[in-house]
């Protein structure tokens, strides 16, 4: 067991671990936040994807011990404020949420595109979510919401009518 | 016929409107099974049988058991119960023998993660190994070993399926419409052909998990990531020969199923080892890798074909036989089975038809349902097919799709008569191959190909699917108006992604005539509080529960207008409402509000009459008839949705590389009732089916182990594999009994999909693929004329890999 | 993870060592974890002490002198080097391969010096860094030696790595510095996987050189290209080297083929 101390979403944690659990276990485990998902332990889904120190990263391939020190941004952090943000609000317009079960990671992985590319193009959106899969949308309403989030959608999404 | 109500006039009901649970998934704070923790919660692993059939010799499990924290350890031997969908051939851990790579032989609960897999790791299992058989044509053999030498003791659903005691054949579905022979001697050509698709996973991304508390008194809860609580309840109530009064089953949000999580699945497991731990809660979540093996997939399927055409390519005859890999257990296979026996032939008229569908035991992870039920796989074979008729003859393929589509007056495979509001298959054909611009290749696309040096094919295909369901399938919804007028839905049809409860809750609105906002249905599902559904699978809930949630709503208003009729000393024929207050109509001022109505209404001095407002929506499933067993004549069609894909591709010759160009899905929906899920389902359903078609598939080796169970070898498709442009198009001819005209489109995007790729890729390049998935190096053989890879399962005979013990040594010194 | 462990991250790499020869073999390092952490997971590597090095500053080291070359520090990430501005302007090859390692999000965590370490047949790194005459710095206790990268590697995931041994860095000498190259990955999706098979080439003073992976049980080299030699001949040369299997990815016939497919693709581009 080790000491461990982080910053999540602007909070301080202080904890006792376990030396091998990952800090994806332990955040949904022994802190409770679990909007933070977990799709296959193996760092291939995305699902578990946090921003930590500023980066995005697979919180399924980090020992908890390792984040000792550090500043950990999660899913529940987006909407602290009691607003949801801007990127939300353009998932819920879009539809681009349907189980939500890869949602949380995909949100984190755009928050961290957004801060490289502030108006990703189309190919851009679609190389900076790579990493996460998404089985039921096929991907296309979260790139219009990105899109749209980011001043950049021309026409809606509307279906059409033969 | 229930609310068929002018565009003009709707509200909520074809209008965008956001998800109703989205922002609760949005923030992270949804609920899933997976995030539950209970107090006292034990956790479980499974020990899981590395062979594809083995004698079990002996189970050691004293280590294990002593281990400090192992609350429970359990082998099949003690387990005396026996669970099953439509055929009852499952123990809950193997017993004797084991049937397939990855089945559960023993399990244990513990007080930690790490302690129950360490004692997992601590559990002796002595095998015998035995010879499987690994492929359904060789299981069709005389000398076949018996998956299941007991099938003639097993109970199974004798309205519906045909087990044949003696062989490896779970069910064998048969149909006959008129007469197949004579077609084929009045034909012009005869063309007979087979087709191969792999077993497949669904890749929830939520893994299958479960929490079972099997408390004093035989009373037990579960919580599970589960498509359908009552028919979960009642198979887990069968099995433990408990009265479904004693179980109560739980559902909050699921993170995706895809047909997966219909039935029951881990739950008798969990529900053991908590009986044994003494009560204590157990959670058994699923590890990516079980979600391969230990759980089911989607059933291999050979399917040959053989179709006699007329001199104007008109279809005389077709003669069609399915052979569906059970893998070990019959579960859902025998009904993908039956229900793609009695839409085999897709949508064309058939005039002579006949149709042997086979249900195989092999040893392998047993096929369960997945989106399309079926028709993802034969839709593969049967659209190939039909493009190879139309070269053959000479004609154009969609052109020959026209000409044999079915329409008005037209008779279904089963002898249904098709009517005008059935839907039209032509106009989604139409609208791909405009949409694709089908025959052609626009400038814009030829100096595409002269600049990449790539070949450019275009293909249209068609679909047709019907809800896979029992005549009787039946639904309810219950609507409880609040203290202050909002209504609250309660309903055990699950949303696991779909969308279906927006669109529930737009139809409500809509049918009270309240603001969207004051409508909520429940989202966590409750077989103790909640109205029976019987499953949330088949596209068939948009227009079940659309129907019942309609019924409940008219129901509340109806007893609402009752109380304020004697509130306002007035008629009921003359009262009328709006979102606040229901009002005399020749004397609007004289009203009563459904604040004043909610919980029942109070008179000034003190009299009260009505109670609570409640209205009931009951709705089952009407005028469906069993089949014949012997001709597969009847009526197994609540409604039938027609689609078609539009594909452009283009491929290199060289290399067998392609790109997706561009995919315009279409679906006759009756009525579109949220666009923006209905959008989502075509989008997401196709790169599902895009998936299957391109990179997915199980691969095992000579043994039966399964080499590819995880991401690493099984890949799915990223937001790089969505083709650069995708359509979505709706047609809208209104289905008289769905809700507003509407029909299910969950399951159909995924169909076809694959064999508008093929066909495509051999519009491009001539390359001639009758097995998936289409990767490069399949279509790279197949213009080279090369024999096709050896190690997928689809073409071996023992559906294996040539080299399979240099893979397997590879497999596990690579990365 | 449910195997258990316990966790040291020592301060300095003395201390390191020092945990290394008193552990051997027990020990694991971890730097990313994105091989070790998912070997864990699974089972394949059961180590009872995990060193991770990160909290060692000159692991973190990353520098570039024209005169001197480049040093890729153990715990230097894939998106790190990435973002070196010297990379993408003088090891093209580099850039090339590193930006198809993996996703964006184990890229951030992920090493060019674990990569080479795991020494899997797929590695993105190693044909790239076998073209640039890379070396691999190791220390251990009492020494430190430097091994050529194609002596680094010895068959599938092993190495002349001592279990008390680490690497320090990678070396890249500044032979190479602003070559033309170029990097082809055949995978199975268009999103991220590894490598059924990779070709790596690198143009130079009138010579190129081509690596490959996932072609043989170690990453390949062949012996350099003149200028205008023949794309056949450099097939051929390429088919003679490499001796690829069948699996689950794919046959030998057809990572043959691409072999010869990339080589012939990369000397367009690049201009061989
Ligand atoms: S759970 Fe971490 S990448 Fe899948
Ligand atoms: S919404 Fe279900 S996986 Fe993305």
């Amino acid at each position: 067991m080790k000491r461990v101390q982080f910053t999540i979403n602007g909070d301080l944690y202080e904890r006792e671990i376990h030396e091998h659990r990952t800090l994806l276990h332990v955040l949904r485990e022994e802190i409770g936040l679990t909007g933070t998902k977990e799709g296959c332990g193996a760092g291939e889904c995305g699902a578990c994807t946090i921003i930590m120190n500023g980066v995005p990263i697979n919180a399924c391939l980090v020992l908890a011990v390792e984040a000792d020190g550090t500043e950990i941004e999660t899913v529940e952090g987006e909407s602290k404020s009691g607003r949801l943000s801007p990127v939300q609000e353009a998932f819920d317009r879009h539809h681009a949420v349907q189980c939500g079960f890869c949602t949380p990671g995909m949100l984190m992985t755009i928050k961290d595109l957004l801060q490289r590319y502030p108006k990703p193009s189309r190919e851009q959106i679609i190389e900076g979510i790579e990493g996460n899969f998404c089985r039921c949308t096929g991907y296309e309403q979260i790139i219009e919401a990105v899109l749209d989030a980011t001043g950049q959608l021309e026409e809606k999404g509307e279906i059409k009518h033969a | 016929m229930l609310e068929q109500i002018p565009a003009a006039e709707l509200r909520y009901v074809g209008k965008r409107t956001p998800r109703i649970d989205a922002k609760e998934k949005l923030t992270g704070q949804a609920t899933y099974v997976s995030d539950m923790v209970l107090s006292g919660m034990l956790y479980a692993r499974v020990k899981t049988s590395p062979h594809a059939r083995a004698r079990i010799v002996s189970i050691n499990t004293e280590k294990a058991r002593k281990l400090p924290g192992v609350r429970a350890v359990v082998i099949g031997e003690e387990l005396d119960y026996r669970v099953g969908l439509y055929v009852v051939d499952k123990a809950i851990l193997a017993r004797n023998e084991v049937r397939h790579y990855g089945e559960a032989v023993a399990a244990v609960a513990a007080d930690s993660i790490e302690i129950a897999q360490k004692a997992v790791d601590l559990i002796d299992v002595e095998y015998e190994v035995l010879k499987p058989v690994l492929h359904p044509l060789d299981a069709l053999k005389d000398d076949a070993p018996l998956v299941h030498p007991n099938l003639g003791e097993y109970d199974y659903m004798e309205a519906a399926f045909t087990p044949k005691p003696g062989t490896n054949i779970a069910n064998h579905t048969k149909l006959r419409k008129g007469d197949v022979e004579k077609a084929f001697e009045e034909a012009e050509w005869t063309i007979e052909r087979e087709y191969t698709n792999p077993s497949v996973q669904h890749v929830p991304m939520e893994t299958h998990v479960a929490i079972v508390k099997w408390g004093y008194d035989d009373e037990v809860t579960i919580w599970s990531s589960a498509q359908s609580p009552f028919t979960l309840r009642n198979l887990f109530c069968t099995a433990f020969r408990l009265p479904h009064r004693n179980v109560r089953v739980i559902v909050p949000h699921v993170g995706g199923g895809f047909g997966g999580k219909a039935g029951i699945g881990i739950e008798p497991l969990v529900a053991v080892l908590s009986k044994k731990a003494g009560g204590a809660p157990v959670k058994l979540t699923a590890t990516r890798e079980q979600e391969f093996s230990l759980l089911p997939c989607r059933s291999q399927l050979t399917y040959r074909i053989k179709t006699g055409v007329s001199k104007d390519g008109k279809i005389l005859g077709q003669k069609m036989t399915m052979y569906w890999d059970s893998g070990a257990y019959a579960d859902y296979a025998v009904n993908v089975t039956r229900a793609s026996g009695y839409s085999a032939g897709g949508p064309y008229e058939i005039p002579n038809a006949q149709v042997d569908a086979y249900t195989i035991y092999t040893n392998k992870p047993f096929g369960t349902a997945y989106r399309g039920f079926g028709h993802v796989e034969f839709h593969w074979g049967l659209e190939r097919h039909m493009d190879l008729i139309a070269r053959a003859i000479g004609m154009d393929p969609l052109e020959f799709r026209k000409r044999n589509a079915l329409r008005e007056g037209s008779t279904s495979l089963t002898g249904e008569k098709i009517r005008a509001n059935t839907g039209s298959i032509l106009k989604c054909l139409e609208a791909a191959e405009s949409a694709v611009g089908y025959g052609t290749l626009t400038e814009a696309e030829k100096a595409r190909q002269e600049k990449t040096g790539m070949k450019i094919g275009k293909a249209v295909v068609g679909l047709h699917k019907a809800p896979a369901m029992p005549p009787f399938t039946a639904t309810a919804v219950i609507l409880r108006m609040n203290e202050d007028s909002t209504v609250t839905a309660t309903l055990s049809l699950t949303d696991y992604g779909q969308g279906t409860y927006t669109s529930i809750a737009q139809m409500i609105a809509e049918r009270l005539g309240f603001p969207i906002q004051k409508v909520k249905i429940a989202f966590e599902s409750d077989t103790d509080h909640d109205p029976y559904d019987w499953q949330t699978v088949a596209s068939k809930g948009l227009l079940l529960s659309g129907n019942a949630a309609i019924l409940a709503a008219e129901d509340l208003l109806k007893n609402a207008y009752e109380i304020a009729a004697q509130a306002l000393r007035c008629q009921v024929v003359d009262l009328d409402h709006d979102a606040e207050k229901i009002f005399i109509r020749h004397h609007p001022e004289s009203s009563v509000t459904f604040r004043q109505l909610a919980i029942g209404y109070c008179y000034p001095n003190g009299n009260s009459i009505g109670g609570p407002l409640i209205g009931v929506g009951r709705y089952i499933a009407q005028g469906l008839t069993h089949l014949d067993k012997d001709t597969g004549q009847g009526l197994p069609a609540l409604d039938w949705t027609y689609g078609a894909h539009g594909m452009i591709v283009e491929v290199d010759e060289h290399t067998g590389e392609y790109n997706v160009l561009k995919v315009a899905s279409v679906f006759d929906v009756g009525k579109v009732i949220n666009p923006d899920a209905v959008r989502g389902q075509a989008i997401g359903g196709m790169l599902q089916g895009l998936g299957t078609a391109t990179c997915e598939g199980y691969i095992y080796d000579q043994e039966g182990h399964l080499l590819n169970p995880s991401f690493t070898d099984n890949k799915i498709p990223t937001a790089k594999d969505l083709p650069l442009e995708v359509e979505s198009i709706s047609v809208e001819t209104p289905q008289i009994d769905g809700p507003y005209g509407a029909r299910g489109v969950g399951e159909h995007s995924m169909i076809a999909v694959a064999a508008a790729l093929g066909n495509a890729l051999q519009n491009a390049t001539g390359a001639q693929i009758t097995h998936m998935p289409l990767r490069f190096e399949d279509v790279w053989r197949a213009i080279q004329r090369r024999e096709p890879v050896d190690n997928w399962i689809t073409k071996s005979p023992y559906g294996s890999c040539r080299s399979a013990p240099e893979v397997q040594r590879h497999q596990q010194q690579e990365c | 993870m449910t195997h258990e462990f316990s966790y040291h991250a020592p301060g300095s790499l003395d201390e390191a060592l020092a945990l290394l020869s008193e552990y051997g073999e027990k020990a694991a390092v971890l730097s990313g974890g994105t091989d070790l952490l998912v070997n864990i997971r699974a089972g394949l590597s059961r180590p009872e002490y995990v060193i991770d090095i990160k909290k060692i500053p000159e692991l973190k080291a990353l520098s570039y002198d024209p005169e001197d070359g480049l040093h890729i520090g153990a715990c230097v990430t894939v998106n790190e080097l990435l973002e070196y501005e010297p990379i993408a302007e003088s090891f093209a090859v580099l850039y090339a391969a590193g930006a198809e390692l993996a996703t964006h999000q184990l890229r951030h965590r992920a090493t060019p010096v674990g990569n080479i370490v795991t020494a899997s047949p797929c590695g993105d790194m190693s044909s790239p860094l076998l073209c640039l005459e890379a070396e691999v710095v190791i220390v251990s206790q009492n020494s430190t030696r430097r091994v050529a990268l194609r002596e680094f590697i010895t068959g599938v995931k092993t190495t002349v790595l001592a279990p008390t041994e680490i690497v320090k860095e990678i070396f890249v000498p500044p032979t190479y510095a602003g070559a033309q190259a170029g990097y082809q990955k055949l995978k199975r999706i268009k999103g991220h996987d590894l490598g059924v098979v990779a070709v790596a080439l690198v143009k130079h003073n009138g010579s190129f050189r081509i690596g490959i992976n996932s072609a043989a049980p170690t990453p390949l080299l062949l012996p350099d290209f003149a200028a205008g030699t023949p794309v056949e001949e450099v097939q051929k040369a390429a088919a003679k080297a490499i001796s690829p299997i069948d699996d689950v990815r794919c046959t030998k016939e057809y990572r043959a083929f691409m072999v010869g497919v990339y080589i012939e693709r990369l000397m367009k581009e690049v201009g061989a």
